[in-house]
């Protein structure tokens, strides 16, 4: 559980410190930290921390504020082996592939953050939980690293979150004079600090700056628009990928299927799905619920806006966390953004 | 000694019949060799060879008739226009050319069938196992050298007022009389960005603009909004914004009889060249050669004729780059490359070439391709869709600018176009001709 703010330690570390910590880190466990993969920057597994990218390393393109995929595929892999199956003669034998080993995950944004934190409420506040997806989050540890500014398609401020939220980190770490401050947001972070080294400070991190706010729709305002006209027409130039869903911190839609390793060897695999893709939700019969465009576009804001935030209880949260990706990568300029801003004007 | 895994995908009339012909005379041939029966060398398709390579095996032979003995008229043809183009892409990504072979045994050839199965063998045996299956999570090592930086070119001022007014007039006056029911244009969007926009009604053409930013082929669009539906009226001439490069793939639809040509009205802009997310030229507009749209119905030229002066070479620094490595690089680079891909599909969405009502790589009961998001799965996707481009692609690069993950799929177009143009002097979307490799498949083969 996350302390409240005015109960957290905190330490002020030079960036030397900084480095020798996370080498120590990644000796004992798996440390994962943006990396520059070729021209663009992904969480990664890393063994020295000079193999981190820091934000003002990477080359000016698009995709500079953040990694381009969430910190979601730590916990929920594109691809994951559930399970394998052996079949000798009429005895078939399955061995559950369990993931198990401690992680550390550094340079988390806060928006990743909190994407976990909604992500927690399906898959491991409802029953029944997922096992891989628990065994991954309880395993790992988050060190957040606070934003300083908003990036051009960042909106976490108008979502309930913000450059700074040090919530849903175990660990928070602002930037500050002659380095960083550390903060132990739960018991868990407050483990691997090795705090006797460091100078403690009573000093309070200096606030991001915020920009951008507007006002979202409540849940409730949703349900009367879903008729609406609008749908089809913003749905025009959707080319039905999956960029948004998978970049999406909060997308978690996956498909099964048994695929065969050998013969008499099989494996059940789960990987991402979305519901932009054409076939999603096709059955048997070849019927497709969501057969136009229009209606899977809006299943991905009415999802993220009243979907899920009613089924998993989430009150008056979304399971949008502002992160912007989806805005950056879409190769049509669909804007979520927009969508939110216009709901409620009329036609 | 490694003893490797060999697929022989066999024509049940010639080559089966001369391996059995081999084996009644007890001539001996290796039993490296798995044979697979099928009707004809035509069969085997190049997503086959691609599983075949994916699923470990070490190497391919492919035999058929000889050419002018098919059984079926021209299936060797088929089999002969396709697997060297197949082979080349293969060579590209980095797996040795030595492991796909095509070759020609008739029945009476037992002799000939037991020569070339031990010839095969042992040049595939000499090679080692083969390096192109990846063990899921195994990640290899990104060669740095590879990683060109592209040149940049800075992108000049241009008077975008008069294109931009050209076009909402025509589109007003296209809408007004009724002769098209839709335009497809740009707009900027409330966030400044530049994006597709469908225009019903000359009011709205006032959201029409034209500026450097204009990067989407929008023909991509037209298939699916001039598919005709059954009890559904047929669906009304649609006017589209082009550039030069987006012009091309309405040539090929054309071929392809997607839809008429009295379909679509053709908004033509001659182009000064596309900016990128840097703000410099993007690539596909460095090698660039046209400046007008080869086809349209009327030319919006604008005021100023600021053509940049382009690099005349066709190939990309990196194209010549990687053909100067060696397999191992090749195959290192671009498995680095597919790593990252998500499977997302943004790039055959965006595609206008990729227009299947139902794409091979996502049927659910695919056998060509497995549901994961592992490396095996990308690759083979890759290779499939270029492929499936081959002849077709027009080199508007959407694909790659489409990728979230910045993986440089236009190179693997870039390389089939080029060998295209070599065997079959052929460059898509030039004119309204079919594509000679993968939309028409029979016809004579020449030899040599």
């Amino acid at each position: 559980m996350s302390k409240p703010a005015a109960e957290r330690k905190r330490w002020l570390i030079s960036q030397v410190e900084l480095e020798a910590w996370l080498d120590g880190i990644a000796n004992a466990r798996k440390l994962i930290a943006p990396r520059q993969v070729s021209d663009i920057m992904l969480y990664r597994p890393v063994t020295k921390s000079v193999e981190i990218a820091w934000r003002e390393q990477m080359p000016v393109s698009t995709h500079t504020n953040r990694p381009v995929l969430s910190v979601k595929e730590i916990f929920f892999p594109p691809t994951e082996r559930l399970f394998t199956i052996q079949k000798t003669g009429q005895e078939i034998h399955l061995e559950e592939t369990f993931p198990d080993w401690e992680t550390v995950v550094f340079g988390v944004r806060p928006c990743d953050a909190r994407g976990v934190k909604l992500l927690d409420a399906l898959f491991l506040d409802t029953n029944p939980v997922d096992s891989f997806y628990a065994r991954r989050r309880g395993n790992t540890t988050l060190i957040g690293l606070a934003c300083k500014e908003m990036g051009s398609t960042c909106f976490c401020t108008s979502v309930g979150g913000a450059p700074d939220d040090a919530h849903d980190m175990d660990i928070m770490l602002y930037e500050a004079d002659g380095g960083y401050l550390v903060e132990a947001v739960t018991e868990k972070g407050r483990f691997i600090i090795p705090g006797g080294e460091w100078k403690e400070t009573s000093t309070k991190p200096q606030q991001s700056t915020y920009s951008g706010q507007f006002p979202v729709p409540e849940k409730g305002k949703w349900p009367e628009h879903f008729n609406d006209e609008y749908w089809m027409k913003i749905s025009e130039r959707c080319l039905s990928c999956r960029a948004c869903a998978y970049v999406c911190p909060t997308c978690r839609c996956f498909a099964l299927r048994d695929e065969m390793l050998a013969p008499g060897e099989f494996e059940r695999i789960r990987c991402w799905d979305a519901c932009a893709g054409e076939n999603y939700r096709r059955v048997a019969g070849g019927h497709k619920p969501r057969a136009e465009k229009g209606e899977r576009l809006r299943n991905r804001f009415y999802c993220k806006f009243y979907y899920y935030p009613e089924q998993y209880g989430l009150g008056a949260a979304s399971a949008c966390t502002g992160c912007g990706r989806c805005i950056e990568v879409c190769p049509a300029g669909v804007d979520i953004t927009e969508v939110l801003m216009n709901l409620e004007k009329p036609a | 000694m490694y003893e490797p895994r060999i697929i022989a995908f066999l024509c049940s009339w010639c080559s089966y019949t001369g391996a059995d012909t081999a084996g009644i005379a007890r001539m001996k041939s290796p039993a490296n060799i798995r044979a697979v029966r099928v009707p004809c060398s035509g069969r085997v398709s190049p997503e086959l060879v691609i599983r075949a390579f994916d699923q470990g095996a070490d190497g391919v032979l492919v035999l058929g008739c000889h050419i002018g003995e098919c059984h079926y008229d021209t299936g060797n043809h088929r089999a002969a226009k396709r697997l060297p183009i197949l082979r080349s892409l293969m060579t590209f990504v980095g797996l040795e050319p030595e492991r796909l072979r095509l070759d020609w045994v008739s029945a009476s050839e037992g002799e000939r069938f037991s020569k070339i199965a031990e010839e095969f063998t042992s040049s595939v045996r000499a090679l080692g196992p083969v390096r192109w299956r990846v063990d899921p999570g195994e990640r290899q090592a990104v060669s740095q050298k590879l990683a060109a930086a592209r040149e940049a070119i800075s992108y000049p001022e241009t008077n975008c007022v008069a294109k931009t007014d050209a076009i909402r007039q025509k589109a007003r006056d296209l809408l007004a009389s009724e002769q098209v029911s839709c335009v497809i244009g740009y707009e900027v969007s409330q966030r400044g960005r530049t994006r597709p926009v469908f225009v019903y009604t000359p009011e709205e053409t006032g959201q029409l603009v034209w500026n450097p930013d204009c990067t989407n082929n929008l023909t991509t669009y037209l298939p699916a909004k001039l598919r005709p539906v059954k009890g559904k009226e047929t669906p009304k001439p649609v006017a589209v914004v082009v550039k030069p490069c987006d012009s091309k793939a309405i040539n090929v639809m054309l071929a392809e009889n997607l839809y008429r040509r009295d379909q679509v009205y053709v908004l033509g802009v001659a182009c000064e060249g596309i900016r990128g997310p840097d703000g410099n030229l993007q690539t596909r507009c460095v090698t660039c050669q046209e400046a007008v749209p080869i086809i349209y119905d009327t030319l919006i030229s604008g005021t100023t004729s600021s053509f940049i002066p382009r690099i005349s070479s066709n190939s990309r620094e990196e194209l010549a780059e990687l053909e100067g490595a060696t397999p191992v690089e090749r195959l290192e680079f671009w498995l680095s490359q597919f790593d990252r891909c998500i499977r997302c599909y943004a790039c055959r969405q965006a595609c206008p070439m990729c227009n299947c009502p139902e794409c091979l790589y996502e049927r659910d009961d695919s056998t060509f391709i497995g549901l994961g998001i592992g490396l095996n799965e990308k690759r083979t996707f890759h290779l499939g869709r270029a492929y499936h481009l081959a002849g077709r692609c027009v080199g508007c690069n959407e694909c790659e600018r489409a990728c979230p993950m910045n993986i440089p799929i236009g190179l693997l177009n870039q390389k089939l176009a080029d060998e295209i143009e070599a065997a079959f002097d052929y460059r898509a979307g030039l004119t309204v001709t079919p594509s000679p490799i993968v939309t028409v498949l029979s016809g004579e083969y020449k030899e040599g």
